[in-house]
């Protein structure tokens, strides 16, 4: 569904990824972990299509065809969704109003219809139906907005989920709300690519069913199976990268 | 401009118009002789606006109409198939449509005077045009008429007092509150006489009202300047609200002249929403605020085209813990531009202002300027300032259209969301006609 080939991409000149690889198929789970500063985010964001983010290089496919020329809004409407790493504050925006918005366009049901399912699911992810009358991410705390990122990808139901360290500045309540409902997702049938630094969050998961993808300096140099996070945590990047020769 | 106007071509055109006026209204001998002073301070007034020259503004007065406009307005197929257009894509209620057009009265100067106001007209609640109230309440006029003014301050307050007509008398009185908002909407005029309503407010000790000037639909008017002015005392206790709401069509100068005395612990909430602010917009209304007096003066500003808006604001913080607030937020896009400068100045002890200014610039030839002034004349005054003028933020965008909504849907709910928070006293009504046309203005549809 997702294939990535040699993806060369740079910000204000400056070249953040070196090359990348990496497929996603209908409904998998794929997990990105990597030092600070390798990409991620960088990878997530051109993905979804930030204007700032150029693509030099590479192929980006989705569904067998190119999205390099789509707009952020086009992709969105195929069927891609990032939940931001730093979900940004949009003042004088309403939630419910986005979300209603939202759903009318991307899925064609009517405001009134928008607003139960809003409410409904809102309230699966500790949502008063006050909270939904505030600004979108206006004061919200940290792992305020990673639920609501969990909340739009609820809502939406992408064929591609990308979540860029849904678990970071999240207390322990929230973080087994948050991977259960990605789980939820991904068993509804939505590929995922989960950028993380902890394995908590795949706690609940069969190391089998998912893929680990290790990047460093734009790349990604290393695939690997799901128990392969566990080793990431016991030894650390450094430990892994000089051992299997990555370091150039 | 083809002749050359005089003054003395100019005087003569205001004279006679003084006289239909006079004739016209059955009017007291004590108003026409006001306008006659008028008239003579007209003469050696002064004449510094930014935009209308001396020329030019000799020649509204001389040829005061716009070409092209239909005369009589009989129904909505009678507007000009823009407007006409317009009001549709608003999605305007057909009553307000007719308001608009000045169907649903019969005079220039009418107020509807429904059977709801009647009954609150018993309890105390005088809306009247102010023609009539000139003769029905000289007493009350003579004291409130052009006291927060001088005739001779400039060419424009000794032309609009010559010519006054039309405009809207409030008198509020002693402890009645009014719960619902009075909604006046300035008509079409069929008249050839200058634009120039009076409005005059009087509010007495302990009442409360919200008055709801204009409407969100564009005003089809025949002239090329629009003068108001409005005079509004608060008596001790009184809280109120004006909100303006302007939509004029693009060939219009507009000079709006509000002041008002603010009482002992009266607050008064001053908006302006400026929708279409016409070919240019300057205003500068001032405020003199007794002890523990409020007054807000909010401004939200759409500059459009080539427009020009300028927003002054003086607030005299006259009693011990007077407080004022000017806050604006403007949204410019084009080739428009905006300018906010306004002046608190602290005359007492324990006052506080605050001034800001909030732009959104949309395009790169958009303008904004802003000249915050702060004067303390004692030692404990509260007084700050802050603005921020900016576009909007590329992470914003990008959030918004991640979600699958286009640039300009993206756009418009920033935009709208900008505004949002200034536009919390307005009824819901109005509210969704004023989204509307902001979206309608992002998206170029204006
Ligand atoms: N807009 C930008 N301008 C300049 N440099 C940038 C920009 N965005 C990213 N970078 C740089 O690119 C590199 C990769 O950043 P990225 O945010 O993708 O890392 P990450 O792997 O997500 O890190 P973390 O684990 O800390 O979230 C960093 O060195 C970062 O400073
Ligand atoms: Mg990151």
């Amino acid at each position: 569904m997702l294939k990535v080939e040699n993806l060369h991409v740079s910000v204000d000149d400056k070249e953040i990824l070196r090359g990348v690889d990496l497929s996603v198929g209908q409904g998998e789970f794929h997990v990105v972990m990597g030092p600070n500063g390798s990409g991620k985010s960088t990878l997530a964001l051109t993905l979804a299509g930030h204007p700032r983010y150029k693509v030099t290089k590479g192929t980006l496919l989705f569904d067998g065809e190119s999205i390099l020329n789509l707009g952020p809004d086009e992709r969105a409407r195929k069927g891609i969704l990032l939940a931001f790493q730093v979900p940004p504050e949009v003042e004088g925006v309403k939630i419910i109003e986005f979300l209603q918005q939202v759903l009318v366009e991307l899925k064609g049901i009517d405001p009134a219809e928008a607003y139960d399912a809003i409410v409904k699911k809102a309230g699966e992810l500790w949502f008063k139906e006050d909270d939904l009358h505030r600004y979108v991410n206006v004061g919200f705390s940290g792992g305020e907005r990673k639920r609501l990122e969990l909340l739009q990808a609820l809502l939406i139901e992408p064929k591609l989920l990308i979540l860029d360290e849904p678990d970071s500045g999240v207390d322990v309540d929230s973080l087994s709300i948050i991977s259960r409902k990605i789980e939820e997702l991904n068993r509804a049938g939505t590929a995922v690519l989960l950028i993380t630094h902890y394995g908590r969050i795949l706690e609940h998961l069969d190391p089998g069913t998912f893929r680990v993808h290790v990047m460093k300096d734009g790349r990604i140099v290393m695939e690997r199976g799901g128990e392969f996070v566990n080793e990431i945590e016991e030894r650390g990047f450094q430990a892994i990268f000089e051992e299997c020769g990555c370091d150039e | 401009m083809s002749e050359t106007i005089t003054l003395a071509d100019a005087k003569a055109v205001i004279e006679n118009q003084i006289e239909e006026l006079a004739r016209r209204n059955k009017e007291p001998e004590w108003m026409t002789k006001i306008r006659y002073r008028a008239l003579e301070a007209f003469e050696r007034a002064p004449h510094n606006d930014p935009v209308i020259s001396e020329e030019q503004l000799l020649h509204f007065i001389a040829k005061p109409e716009v070409e092209g406009i239909p005369e009589h307005i009989e129904s909505l197929e009678d507007l000009p198939a823009e407007l006409k257009a317009l009001l549709d894509r608003l999605g305007i209620e057909e009553v307000e449509q007719k308001y608009v057009a000045g169907l649903a009265v019969q005079t220039d100067t009418g107020v509807i005077y429904n059977q709801f106001l009647q009954e609150w007209a018993k309890k105390g609640l005088t809306v009247l045009p102010t023609e009539e109230a000139v003769r029905r309440y000289p007493d009350l006029v003579k004291e409130h008429f052009l006291r927060l003014f001088r005739v001779d301050e400039s060419k424009l307050t000794a032309y609009h007092t010559a010519v006054w007509n039309g405009g809207i008398f409030l008198h509020v009185k002693e402890g009645l509150k009014v719960p619902f908002p009075l909604h006046l909407f300035f008509l079409i005029q069929e008249s050839a006489l200058a634009q120039a309503p009076h409005i005059i407010i009087i509010a007495e000790p302990n009442t409360e009202f919200h008055l709801i000037e204009g409407c969100t639909a564009p005003i089809l008017v025949r002239h090329s300047l629009h003068l108001d002015m409005t005079e509004a005392y608060f008596g001790e206790n009184a809280k109120g609200q004006l909100t303006v709401l302007q939509n004029w069509p693009e060939y219009v100068h507009t000079r709006p002249m509000t002041r008002a005395k603010i009482g002992k612990n009266a607050r008064f909430i001053n908006t302006t929403v400026g929708l279409g602010t016409g070919k240019s917009n300057t205003a500068n209304p001032k405020y003199w605020v007794d002890e523990n007096g409020y007054v807000e003066l909010n401004g939200i500003l759409l500059g459009q085209k080539d427009w020009y808006v300028d927003l002054g604001g003086e607030m005299y913080l006259q009693g011990p813990g007077a407080s004022g607030i000017n806050a604006s937020k403007a949204v410019i896009m084009d080739e428009s531009t905006v300018i906010t400068r306004g002046i608190i100045t602290a005359e007492a002890p324990r006052t506080k202002g605050h001034i800001s200014c909030d732009a959104l610039l949309l395009s790169d030839k958009s303008r904004m300027e802003t000249y915050p002034g702060l004067v303390s004349k004692v030692d404990d005054a509260e007084l700050s300032h802050e603005a921020a003028i900016g576009k909007i933020r590329e992470e914003e965008l990008f959030y918004l259209m991640s979600r699958g909504l286009s640039e300009e849907k993206a756009t418009q709910l920033i935009v709208k969301g900008f505004l949002e928070p200034m536009l919390k006293d307005i009824p819901m009504e109005f509210l969704v006609e004023i989204r509307k046309i902001i979206e309608l203005a992002v998206s170029g549809g204006m």
